[in-house]
Parts: C-alpha cells; sequence; structure tokens
C-alpha cells in the first residue's frame, strides 16, 4: 500500500510538473519565439545537476532499504533473521551529523552575506563534524558486534555495515568536494573578483544541499533501523 | 551572474588545439557520441560471432569442438548482457544521446562536458573489465544474462570463479559511467535549450532519450544494489541471496538468503531497461518516419504523453518477469494487469506511426525502409508480449523459444532496426559523406527478412514446446523431427543476417573514404542539427550565435509554402500570424 501511495504521489507530481511545463501546448499552432527567459545554459543549471544526483542517491538507498526490509521477512527464503541492537554511539552519531549540517548551512548564510572570516570557521566545522561522524560510524560496527563477522550468520549485521558503509562512501565523496571548496574559501577570495565569489557562493550551496540530504537519508536509515 | 558552462565560455580558451584535446580527452558532445558508438558496435560484434557461436551448436549439434555445454552458457550469457546493456543501452544514450541533445536543443555542447567525458572513458573501463573475463581462469560467467543465484555464484556453473565477479564489477563501473552521462542528457534537456526551444517544440528523439535517461537514473541503482549484494555473497560468505544448500554431500556456509529479492531487484531494474532501450527508439524512429515521409507527426502531443506514461508504467510491471517464480497469484493478477495497460500508450503510438505514412510522400531510401521495417517487428515483438505478458498463458511459454522469439523481435531486433535506420540517417552530418544507398538496401533487405526467417520459426518452436536455455537436445521423444529441420534453417538465416552486417561494415568505411560529399540537408529535415553553419558542426555548434526556435519540429509539406520543409530557426515571414 505504501509503495502504490509513494508511486501514485511520484506519478501526480510528474503530471503536474508537466502540466505547468506547457505540455497541454499545441506547438503545431504557433509560431514566433515564444516567451522564455531561456537562452543557453542557464545559472541554475548545476542545482539542477545536483538534484538530479540527489534522486539518483535517494533511488539508490531507497533500494537498499527495500532490500533490507525483503531479506529480514525472509522473503523466499529461510528465515535466520537475528535483530540487530543498534549501539547507542548511533544516537551521537546523529546528532553530530545534524551539527554539521546546521554548521554548513550557518557558512552558506555567512559567506552569501560576505561574512567570509565566519563562514569560513562554519564550513571548516561543518567538514570536521563530519570525519567525526564517520569515526562514530566505525566505531558503531565494532560495538554492533564485537567479532566483527561478517557473513551469513549474521545478515542484519553484515546489511546494517554494508548500507551505511555505502552511505559513508557518499559523505566522503562529498567531503572531497567541500575539501576543495574549502582551499578556494581559505585561498586569497578577498581580493577575487565578482565572478569568482559568485562561483565559491555556489559552491558553498550546493556542498551545503549535498550534506543536508545525505542527513536525511541517514535520518531515514537509522529510523529502518531502530524499526526493526 | 548567470553561471557559464565552459561550453559557452570564450572560445580561445577551450577550444581543443591538439588531436589529443580532440580526438581522445575530448569533451566535445560531438566526438564522445562517435567514441561511446564505435565501443558499443565493436562490443556488439563481439555478442554477435557469440552468439552464431550457439546457433551453429543448436542447428548443427555437437560439430564443433570448440564449443562445449561450458563454453555454450557462457557465450549465452556474455551475448544477452553485452547487447542488453554495453550495446544499446551505451549506443542509444551514449552515442545518439550525446550526439543529438546538444545539437537538437540548440545547446553548444552538454551542460557539464568534463564528465561527459568522464562518462566515456569510465564505460570503456566497464567494457575492457568485461571483456578480461573471457581471459581468467574458468572464463567468463555462464550463469545466463539475468545471473540469477544460487546458480550464478556456485561451483559448478561456468566462470564461477572470476567471471561472475568481473562480470558484476563491470556492471558497477558501467553505472558510474551512465550515471554521469545520465546526469548532463537530462541537465542539459532542462536547462541548456535555446531561445524559443519548449519542450513541446523539441523533437520526439530528444523526449525519448530524455525520458529513458530519467528511468536509467532511477532503475540502474536497482541493478547496483543487486551486484554489490551479489559480490558479498560470493567473496566474504554473506547470505543474501543464497539459501542453505546441499551440494555434492555437503550443507553449505550460507544460510536463509533469498533469491527471490534478487529476481525483484534485478527485474526492477531490468524492465525500465527495456524502455530505457525502447523510448529513443520510438523517438528517433518518430523523426525518421515524419522526415522521410514528408508529413508531420501525426498526435505529437499524444507521442510525448505516451513516451511519459510507458516511462512512469514501465516501473510497476517488473515482476511480469517472474510468474514463474512461485509469487502470490494477487501479485500475478496485479502485474498482467500493468502489464496490459502499458500496451494502450505504446499501441497509440503504433497507430500514430501508421497514421503518419498515411497519405506522406514516401521516400524509399535506406533510413525509411529500416523506420518502417521497425514498425513491422515491433508490432510483432509487441502482440506475442501480449501472450506472456498473461499468467496463464506465460506459465507453459515461460521456458521455450516462444520467450526467445518474442524478446529478440521486441527488444532485438527493432531497436537494431531504429539504430540501423538513425545511422543512415545522421551519416552525413556525422561525417559529411552520403552513405553509399545500395549497399544500404541490400543491407536492410537482408537483415529484415532474415531476422523474420531467424525469430518467427521460434514462436512455433516455442508452442511445440522446445525449451530454452538447452545446449543439447539429443534422441528425445519430446520433439518432432521437424523442429531440428526448423533449427538448422534458422542458424543457416543467422549466419546469413551476420553477413549484412559486414555488409554494413563496409558500406561505413567505404563511404566515410569514398562517398558523395553530403549536401548541407540533405533529407530536407525541419530539426536543427541540420541548420548548423557547416554540414560537419565544429566546436561550439553554432559559430557565433545560438539558434533561434520559431516552429515545432515537423512543419513537413505545409500548405502554400514552396518547399515541403520550414525548419525550425526559420522565422514567420512577414504578414504571416504569430502565435504563442
Amino acid at each position: 500500500m505504501f509503495t502504490a501511495m509513494t508511486i501514485a504521489l511520484l506519478a501526480a507530481i510528474a503530471v503536474w510538473w508537466l502540466l505547468i511545463q506547457g505540455l497541454k501546448d499545441k506547438p503545431w499552432l504557433t509560431q514566433g519565439v515564444v516567451p522564455t527567459s531561456q537562452e543557453g545554459i542557464t545559472s541554475s543549471a548545476p542545482k539542477v545537476g545536483l538534484w538530479i544526483f540527489l534522486a539518483v542517491v535517494s533511488s539508490l538507498f531507497g533500494l537498499f532499504a527495500s532490500a533490507y526490509v525483503m531479506r529480514m521477512h525472509g522473503h523466499g527464503g529461510l528465515e535466520n533473521w537475528q535483530r540487530l541492537d543498534e549501539p547507542s554511539i548511533l544516537w551521537i552519531n546523529t546528532l553530530v551529523l545534524v551539527l554539521a549540517s546546521g554548521a554548513l548551512q550557518i557558512a552558506r548564510n555567512r559567506i552569501d552575506k560576505d561574512q567570509l572570516a565566519h563562514g569560513r570557521a562554519h564550513f571548516l566545522a561543518g567538514g570536521v563534524l563530519t570525519v567525526l561522524f564517520l569515526v562514530g560510524q566505525v566505531l558503531a560496527w565494532r560495538l554492533a558486534n564485537p567479532n566483527g563477522t561478517l557473513g551469513a550468520s549474521s545478515p542484519a549485521y553484515t546489511l546494517f555495515v554494508l548500507v551505511t558503509a555505502v552511505h559513508g562512501l557518499h559523505l566522503i565523496g562529498g567531503l572531497l568536494v567541500l575539501g576543495r571548496t574549502a582551499k578556494q574559501l581559505f585561498g586569497n577570495i578577498d581580493k577575487a573578483g565578482v565572478v569568482t565569489r559568485s562561483r565559491l557562493r555556489l559552491s558553498v550551496e550546493l556542498c551545503t544541499t549535498y550534506f543536508h540530504w545525505l542527513l536525511l537519508i541517514w535520518l531515514g536509515l537509522f529510523a529502518l533501523l531502530l524499526s526493526t | 551572474m548567470a553561471y557559464v558552462a565552459i561550453a559557452d565560455r570564450d572560445h580561445h580558451l577551450h577550444d581543443p588545439q591538439t588531436f589529443i584535446e580532440k580526438y581522445v580527452w575530448s569533451q566535445d558532445h560531438k566526438v564522445i557520441a562517435i567514441q561511446y558508438g564505435s565501443v558499443a558496435i565493436f562490443v556488439g560484434l563481439i555478442a554477435l560471432v557469440l552468439s552464431l557461436f550457439m546457433r551453429l551448436e543448436i542447428g548443427f549439434p555437437e560439430r564443433f569442438s570448440f564449443i562445449t555445454p561450458y563454453t555454450y552458457y557462457q557465450f549465452v550469457t556474455m551475448h544477452g548482457m553485452i547487447m542488453v546493456i554495453y550495446l544499446l543501452t551505451a549506443l542509444f544514450l551514449g552515442g545518439f544521446g550525446n550526439y543529438l541533445i546538444p545539437l537538437m536543443c540548440g545547446a553548444r555542447d552538454m551542460v557539464f562536458p568534463y564528465m561527459n567525458m568522464l562518462s566515456f572513458w569510465v564505460y570503456l573501463v566497464s567494457v575492457i573489465v568485461l571483456l578480461t573475463s573471457f581471459f581468467v581462469p574458468g572464463g567468463p560467467t555462464g550463469g545466463g544474462w539475468t545471473l540469477y543465484p544460487p546458480q550464478t555464484v556456485t561451483a559448478g556453473t561456468p566462470g564461477h570463479q572470476w567471471g561472475i565477479l568481473l562480470m558484476l564489477l563491470s556492471l558497477a563501473i558501467f553505472i558510474v559511467a551512465f550515471t554521469m552521462g545520465g546526469l548532463n542528457y537530462v541537465t542539459t534537456v532542462l536547462q541548456a535549450r535555446c531561445r524559443g526551444m519548449t519542450l513541446m517544440r523539441m523533437p520526439l528523439s530528444v523526449w525519448g532519450i530524455f525520458v529513458a535517461t530519467i528511468l536509467g537514473l532511477l532503475a540502474f541503482p536497482a541493478l547496483l544494489v543487486a551486484a554489490i549484494m551479489m559480490i558479498l555473497d560470493r567473496t566474504i560468505g554473506t547470505s543474501f541471496f543464497m539459501p542453505a544448500l546441499m551440494s555434492l554431500g555437503e550443507i553449505s556456509k550460507t544460510d536463509g538468503g533469498s533469491p527471490i529479492l534478487f529476481q525483484h531487484l534485478f527485474w526492477f531494474f531490468g524492465h525500465p531497461e527495456v524502455y530505457i532501450v525502447a523510448l529513443p527508439a520510438f523517438g528517433i524512429v518518430s523523426d525518421l518516419l515524419s522526415t522521410h515521409a514528408r508529413k508531420n507527426i501525426f498526435g505529437y502531443r499524444m507521442m510525448v504523453w505516451a513516451i511519459v506514461a510507458i516511462g512512469a508504467l514501465s516501473f510497476v510491471v517488473w515482476a511480469h518477469h517472474m510468474y514463474v517464480s512461485g509469487m502470490n497469484p494477487y501479485f500475478g493478477f496485479f502485474f498482467a494487469t500493468t502489464t496490459l495497460i502499458i500496451a494502450i500508450p505504446t499501441a497509440i503510438k503504433v497507430y500514430n506511426w501508421v497514421l503518419t505514412l498515411w497519405q506522406g510522400d514516401i521516400q524509399i531510401n535506406t533510413p525509411n525502409l529500416f523506420a518502417i521495417g521497425f514498425i513491422f517487428t515491433f508490432v510483432h515483438g509487441g502482440l506475442t508480449g501480449l501472450f506472456l505478458g498473461n499468467v496463464t498463458v506465460d506459465l507453459p511459454l515461460s521456458d521455450t523459444y516462444f520467450v526467445i522469439g518474442h524478446f529478440h523481435m521486441v527488444m532485438g531486433v527493432s531497436p537494431v532496426m531504429v539504430l540501423f535506420g538513425a545511422i543512415y540517417h545522421w551519416f552525413p552530418k556525422i561525417t559529411g559523406k552520403m552513405p553509399n544507398e545500395v549497399l544500404g538496401r541490400i543491407h536492410f533487405w537482408m537483415t529484415f527478412l532474415g531476422t523474420y526467417a531467424i525469430y518467427l520459426p521460434m514462436h512455433y518452436l516455442g508452442i511445440l514446446g522446445l525449451p530454452r536455455r538447452y545446449y543439447a537436445y539429443g534422441n528425445t521423444t519430446l520433439l518432432t523431427p521437424s523442429a531440428q529441420a526448423v533449427n538448422e534453417a534458422i542458424t543457416i538465416a543467422a549466419i546469413v543476417v551476420a553477413t549484412a552486417q559486414v555488409i554494413f561494415l563496409i558500406n561505413v568505411f567505404y563511404s566515410v573514404r569514398k562517398g558523395k560529399a553530403a549536401p548541407h540537408n540533405p533529407w530536407g529535415a525541419t530539426t536543427l542539427e541540420w541548420q548548423t553553419p557547416e554540414i560537419v558542426p565544429k566546436h561550439g555548434n553554432w559559430g557565433p550565435k545560438l539558434p533561434v526556435v520559431y516552429r515545432w519540429a515537423y512543419d513537413y509539406s505545409v500548405p502554400g509554402e514552396e518547399r515541403d520543409f520550414i525548419p525550425q530557426n526559420e522565422p514567420p515571414k512577414p504578414g504571416q500570424p504569430v502565435h504563442g
């Protein structure tokens, strides 16, 4: 039922989007330049590109979550699922990732207002907190299963490690971009021209959006782990 | 300050200067398209040869010492996966997507050219990893192109040692490449269209590629999840897909895994994959038919909505590939119903293609022959799909040659007909030379009639009950003597069709070297790619100014006009009513 409702909602959004894009038009009846602001590549292209990528990432984790639930219910196989006791450090990790996301948001706001010193500090804090989250996740692997054995005897634990590892890899990818942006941010940006500053603001905005989204995905995964 | 992509920045900064920049590490979408196309066709030829080996064994059993049961299943597996993923997906989206989207939308290049370049090179790595499996101990995987566990990773299956790992790794790399390319295609369509190019003025080729790319971006992650989990099952002994097994008197260490979970993941990708290939074909064939029938496409708006509807519905039909897995009958009913519903927008498209031809000034040339041939093969494959979409009919036919016949008509021959039509149609644009018409027609008739000679009898064999996936049938009373005779005939037809592809290659190489120089717009087409300053567009495509679009893409044979086409960038004449 949930799947059907999700699909129906997505379909409704898609139809609505198509309608506002003019898909009711009768192009064979119109000539001349239709009023449009678009000419060549628009300024929002990188943002659109990022959102499309985030849709792909969401699809990936949604499918991991589906696989987790189906494997848990022993779909078509024998049930040998042993419930995973989530280590309490996961709560702390979650808090750290929320703080990282918040720091990046403050950094974005400050950099938009040209308050570079504050912006830099918060941007750096966002990165450091993300690294802390990753360290915490590795600790959580150890705490959830002191033996650390992956394999047939512990499907819940193995899936937990797999899903958190894939999430962590996405964060590491984000950190690489964050590092590149930080290099520019800590460079001689005060004397840079308007164009460079504008690009830098865009980079910071894209980084922030990406990390917010990965926080949302983690919250979803954490909720799934807690509910199973 | 507006963001300016590399392709729109100062030209002296980014025009490629050296051979390496122009043809190897090129960020030009046209070069990348040709790179994608060349690799895809190369690897497709390998898959074609593998299919000939399979047919030789089925037609003339045990006459060829190098075809053993072991190698036979490897040929089957590699043929299927290469054709579906590394040829069709890569050629339609990486090849034609790259070439057509910027040109048809009036853009200078893709929005992210560097990522576009990386997309090709990562794709090449995936192909190399896949082909490496021919040279590792045990050879490539022979678990069937669907890679079903537990068989694929169990001892006794060809390539269970290294072959399956390389296959899964290659698929994962391919998905990374596809994602990088796909982000470009979708963003470019949404963000880089020229002035006046509304979504509803876009040619249907772009619509098909656009929606297919969205499907790919959302569906390929399912294959990635399945590949990662199966790699872990194979390497560290997890039991995501592996149940407890008894093998050679020993109980396996695996327990509780679900092979059906793999099937769900695989087909959640696998069925949209059908439309990832079909939608670009639908779009391109619409443009070919309209251009070569000198008539506007019938029901443009309905064609767009049908593409979108098929794309959406393709995500809710996947389990019709799994009727024989023992699913709940209510699920079977649901998926049979959605399968029949998806036939509605598909049928709308077929009617519209036929009505586009109706009373058109149909040009009998190679691209159009392939486009019209597609209508035949697609209707044929589509109708047999209705049989297999019904649970009660599918159950007895599922493991027979009927499925092979259906699948190859709808997913093999039909898209390939469009690919050939598209190559002949855009050959002058890509190379500046006209393809040889005589060789092209020979190629068409041998391919069209030959493929019918291959796949039509397979339906008969399927209804006889001839099981698929068998290496040899032996002296069984199950089959009539005619079945073997038919199999021999099919193999001969397959050799003829393969020979026809040699003619195609000769045509390509001959025409590139010695073909007639192409006129600027040889087919009298309206779409923007034919309106570039040079017949073979230079880097940046449009010279100093981007085009402006004034009309839709199908103004053919407009009453009162001198010419029988009006290019999209031709302004309305003074005194003509202007709407919009």
